[in-house]
């Protein structure tokens, strides 16, 4: 890959990419793995891209497919799917970041489903439920009503943890 | 008062430490660990070792007096290998940049298609090999002549009155047609257990995610 490519068109978006990584993986080894991954497929399926939609949508959706379908390599070197208990694993990666109520509120998030995960991402990131569910391939209409399904049950993780 | 999750969000990507990017290093030459990937990969040494495999059977075969069983095997593998070779070209068609029920649509339809195809190549592969098997033998040399008919004479003087059909004993035309039968019935299964050791978890995953993609969708 071109550095010129990287920086022009995938380091602008890298906190997309960041922010939906770490919501798919609880180490750093893990989340630097997904991020690479995630770059080498944007670069490999740059040819693809027709300008229907937004680059950054694009990057979202390259992003939230490859972290869907990675896999990841267990301690036992057997590999599996990436979000195989995911939640009921020990979270290295709680501590990604220095302010405390995130590293709560995405500990909560990879208690999600990996759609759920993906609706409540994209929503954060103010998308519309028009974007999201293109971007996810779903009805609108039902966006609105999981983002609020999936709101409640983030609040009942988080109830009493965050002030 | 308790924060709501979006002001957590806003704020938390306010500080500086939050979206540190990671380095990447040499990045087009590390492996891939996607999915796809993984499969294009096994694909591709699965073939390639198949026609490593069944082009020096061929040549030994003729050397150990067993022609009929290499080239026998040598043919069907190279359908099969003709047929996997399609088969892994349908996957470099898979588009990462669609939606992602679109992707995973596409991506689940050429497991199962891969599935179903080589399903019904395992009836057939798994019966002509031991046809092949039962073929090269009978017909390898023996002191001059071919070994069925050595192995028939020998069973002739040991029990004279065995039930012969075209030269050959009736009980062993059973047993074999029963294995044939046998292999054909479970060839399918056989191929499917052993793929599903390996991607059991992804194929459930999958589904998993389209059925609530699905959900969505309704």
């Amino acid at each position: 890959m071109s550095s010129d490519f990287y920086k022009s068109s995938i380091l602008p978006f890298a906190g997309i990419i960041i922010k939906l990584c770490r919501a798919y993986t609880n180490s750093q080894q893990d989340f630097e793995d997904y991020y690479q991954e995630v770059c080498l497929q944007i670069w490999r399926s740059k040819d693809n891209f027709r300008e229907e939609s937004q680059w950054s949508t694009w990057v979202y959706r390259i992003s939230l497919n490859v972290c869907l379908t990675l896999l990841k390599k267990k301690k036992n070197n057997v590999q599996h799917f990436v979000s195989d208990s995911i939640a009921t694993e020990a979270t290295e990666n709680n501590y990604a970041f220095s302010n405390e109520s995130l590293n709560l509120l995405y500990d909560a998030i990879r208690k999600l489903s990996e759609i759920d995960r993906a609706v409540i991402m994209l929503y954060l990131e103010e998308k519309s439920q028009k974007e999201i569910a293109e971007i996810i391939g779903t009805n609108p209409n039902n966006i609105g009503v999981r983002v609020k399904r999936i709101k409640i049950r983030l609040k009942k993780i988080l109830d009493g943890k965050i002030n | 008062m308790e924060k709501s999750i979006e002001n957590i969000w806003k704020e938390g990507f306010l500080e500086s430490d939050a979206l540190v990017v990671p380095k990447i290093n040499d990045l087009y030459n590390q492996k891939s660990i996607h999915l796809i990937d993984k499969f294009k990969r096994m694909f591709k040494i699965n073939l390639i070792a198949i026609v490593a495999f069944s082009f020096a059977f061929l040549v030994i075969s003729f050397f150990v007096g067993i022609p009929i069983m290499g080239i026998i095997f040598f043919v069907t593998l190279s359908v099969l290998v003709y047929i996997n070779k399609k088969l892994l070209n349908d996957l470099e068609k898979i588009d990462l940049g669609e939606s992602s029920y679109k992707y995973l649509k596409v991506f689940n339809q050429w497991i199962k298609k891969q599935v179903t195809i080589n399903k019904k190549i395992s009836r057939f592969l798994y019966p002509i090999i031991f046809i092949s098997l039962i073929l090269g033998f009978w017909f390898k040399d023996a002191e001059g002549m071919p070994m069925g008919e050595r192995l028939v004479g020998e069973i002739l003087v040991g029990f004279p009155d065995t039930n012969l059909i075209f030269g050959i004993p009736l009980i062993g035309i059973i047993i074999a047609l029963v294995i044939i039968g046998l292999l054909a019935l479970f060839g399918g299964r056989i191929y499917k257990w052993d793929l599903y050791i390996v991607y059991g978890s992804v194929f459930k995953k999958l589904e998993e995610l389209m059925t609530d993609i699905e959900s969505l969708r309704s």
